[in-house]
């Protein structure tokens, strides 16, 4: 007998290992991964998946937040599994185009949700003439900087790279190793951000007029051999290739670092973390000659295609659902707030800019960004390997090889 | 004779059945699995396009960063395996010893080991810490330095110190398996050896070594497996940087999947050092076995 129920259970055991059948269901499900931009972004979504399945009974949304840490491992093996989202939270895109995976953006975006972004960010998304995404929010990068310290070393905000190195001295002069004068951050995990911030304002950058890859060109080599000067001078932070934006950010707030390139919602992130420092924000340094240029970074919302998707129809539907729910102004201009981002809608930034001056300043400022070139195909690579290049530059290497070798990698 | 029933002959292997399939779903599937994507040409996406034959590999292996992330991986792997096994080894010998508190102190030797491997390398990485680092903070207090050091001013020191890390970390589960070796040691052996004149180093190598060297072998090839395939220490405290100086094979596979979308040639990467460990492993087993034969 009890040979007989052991045998029993050994095959109950078993067959709980296959796949149960789901029963089908009438309603319409998506699955939407967003990525987490702070702490309390899981609520605030929680939230709006209560609200919309109330307002929408046919659509059963699938909520899942996941930190920017894990996103492009989860969604690479996703993808690679044939179970891709049918809405995506990202800053990649060309990877995608490339296999066919995404639903141009006017196929779901009703006409009354394209006409309220900026034009700017709805181009943003565009390859091949064809919108493939939607942009959820932007931020914008400027210089940060601490009044007290600057005051007390009697050095005036610079505004080109010469006066970075004269307030950076100062600095150094007065507080010695207690204060890192400059912030650089040239880590994997955000190092092209300051090959953007150098290379733009010396006129450089990842292409040139024609949209081709300029990796190595004389200006850029002059903006990284600046950069790394000022590492090798001892006005920066001592270990950029290790220490993140969020590490300078923290620094920042706790006055040991007296000025750093950062995004818009550094406020946000200060006032959370508790710090309480006097400072300002103001244009990122050029070189002489050179126009000061802003950075902006633009997330967006994607819309995998589902060939297995019974009814296309229903779900392009939902879609479209989804997004008129998000982008409504009211609660999309909430979510920014929320978030400390800035919106990419037109009429989400009238109703901000009302309430909050220095929203419509930021806003103004974004009009004028740069943003990286995303859409190429190329684009991985060349993230990485800019990165490469500053920290080998930090080691030592000659910075004008190792862009000719970037260069000769990526163009061919 | 009496006939077997057919019920008896199929039983055994239905015993089996629910280990054979785990192990299937969970050994052999991913196996399989990376070995295809290694000889596959794989979007940036993840989406396989179709066989490659021997592209990935040839790739990875005629790029620079490759030479230099194995022989990371060598020293990585050797450093820590060599050191915390006679570490362990010496560690096992005092633990060993009937002294007050053994108990606690034994205790107190797992923690390294039961500890998550990100939080240990995360609080690592705090303590030595130009900046806000425990250490600085410690010396600067008891006033044996008076500005703060940076302790990791290379990345030759940044990964001395992962290696320590690695090493704080594997000593204890080194110490248990000599230490479960030891006591399994007859005390007479010890006594006949005293009575014949035998010193403790000669006791030490022609009784304690031999008897405890199958235990020595378990601990060695498992370390050498779990060394070499290490992620979290690495990861946490440098992420390979700058410059994949600190990388090894696990880490720079990482990237190359999950930062570069090159599935394909970390798969090929995987393989290779699969292979790598198949071999050590194997020629450390079959060397150690036969000595302990003769």
């Amino acid at each position: 007998m009890k040979r007989k129920l052991a045998l029993a259970m050994v095959l109950a055991m078993t067959a709980s290992m296959a796949q149960p059948v789901l029963a089908a269901d009438s309603k319409t499900t998506l699955d939407v991964i967003i990525s987490q931009y702070g702490t309390q972004t899981q609520a605030w979504w929680s939230q709006f998946e209560k609200d919309f399945e109330a307002e929408n009974p046919d659509v059963d949304l699938n909520i899942e937040i996941v930190s920017w840490n894990d996103l492009y491992t989860k969604v690479n093996t996703l993808v690679a599994n044939n179970n891709a989202p049918d809405i995506l939270n990202i800053d990649v895109l060309a990877d995608y185009v490339a296999d066919d995976l995404l639903m141009p953006a006017t196929e779901y975006a009703s006409e009354d949700l394209q006409s309220k972004f900026f034009p700017a960010f709805w181009d943003a998304s565009t390859i091949d003439d064809t919108v493939y995404a939607l942009p959820i929010l932007a931020s914008c990068r400027a210089l940060f900087y601490n009044k007290d310290i600057l005051d007390e070393a009697g050095a005036s905000v610079p505004t080109t790279w010469a006066e970075i190195q004269e307030t950076a001295q100062k600095i150094k002069d007065k507080f010695g190793d207690d204060v890192y004068p400059w912030g650089i951050d040239m880590t994997t995990d955000e190092g092209q951000a300051a090959f953007s911030y150098y290379t733009w304002n010396n006129g450089g950058g990842f292409v040139d007029e024609n949209g081709d890859w300029a990796l190595n060109s004389e200006k850029n080599v002059e903006a990284l051999n600046f950069a790394v000067g000022l590492v090798n001078d001892g006005y920066t932070n001592s270990d950029p290739a290790n220490e993140t934006r969020y590490d300078l950010q923290d620094m920042f707030g706790a006055s040991k670092v007296a000025m750093m390139i950062g995004p818009n919602n550094i406020p946000t992130y200060l006032s959370d973390g508790g710090y309480d420092i006097n400072y300002d924000v103001t244009t990122i340094p050029a070189n002489e000659g050179c126009e000061s240029v802003a950075m902006g970074v633009c997330d967006r919302l994607e819309v995998f295609k589902d060939d297995s998707a019974e009814d296309q129809d229903a779900r392009t539907a939902a879609i479209t659902k989804f997004f008129d729910f998000f982008y409504d102004d009211e609660r999309y201009a909430d979510y920014m707030v929320y978030e400390g981002f800035l919106p990419t809608t037109q009429t989400a930034a009238d109703l901000l800019a009302k309430d909050d001056d220095t929203f419509a300043s930021w806003i103004d400022i974004l009009q004028s960004c740069n943003f990286y070139p995303a859409t190429k195909t190329e684009w991985a690579d060349v993230k990485q390997g800019v990165i490469e290049v500053e920290q080998n530059a930090l080691l030592g290497d000659d910075v004008q090889t190792l862009l000719d070798d970037l260069q000769a990698d990526i163009a061919g | 004779m009496k006939k077997k029933k057919p019920f008896a002959a199929v039983e055994p292997y239905l015993w089996l059945l629910p280990s054979i399939l785990l192990m299937t779903v969970f050994i052999l599937f991913p196996i399989f699995e990376v070995f295809r994507t290694s000889m596959s040409e794989v979007s940036k996406a993840g989406l396989i396009k179709g066989f490659c034959g021997l592209d990935n590999f040839t790739k990875v292996l005629r790029g620079s960063t490759f030479k230099l992330v194995l022989h990371n991986t060598i020293v990585w792997t050797v450093a820590v395996v060599v050191i915390s096994t006679v570490f362990g080894f010496i560690l096992a010998l005092v633990l060993n010893n009937k002294f007050r508190c053994r108990k606690a102190v034994r205790a107190i030797v797992v923690f390294p080991w039961a500890t998550s491997l990100i939080i240990q390398a995360g609080v690592w990485k705090f303590i030595i810490d130009k900046d806000y680092g425990a250490l600085n903070t410690l010396l600067m207090k008891i006033g044996l330095i008076s500005s703060p050091v940076n302790w990791t001013p290379t990345p030759q020191a940044y990964f001395a110190w992962e290696i320590f890390v690695g090493i704080f970390v594997t000593v204890p589960f080194v110490t248990f398996c000599v230490l479960s070796g030891l006591q399994s040691i007859d005390n007479s052996y010890y006594e006949a050896a005293t009575v014949d004149g035998a010193n403790y180093w000669q006791k030490l190598f022609k009784i304690t070594l031999p008897l405890v060297k199958s235990s020595l072998t378990v601990s060695t090839v498992l370390n050498i497996i779990y060394v070499f395939n290490s992620f979290p220490i690495i990861w946490t405290i440098t992420k390979g940087d700058p410059a994949s100086r600190t990388d090894t094979l696990v880490t720079y596979l990482y990237k190359l999947a999950f930062y570069k979308g090159k599935s394909g040639e970390a798969a090929a990467v995987s393989v290779i050092g699969f292979l790598i460990l198949c071999l050590c492993a194997s020629i450390y087993m079959v060397v150690s076995l036969r000595k302990e034969e003769e």
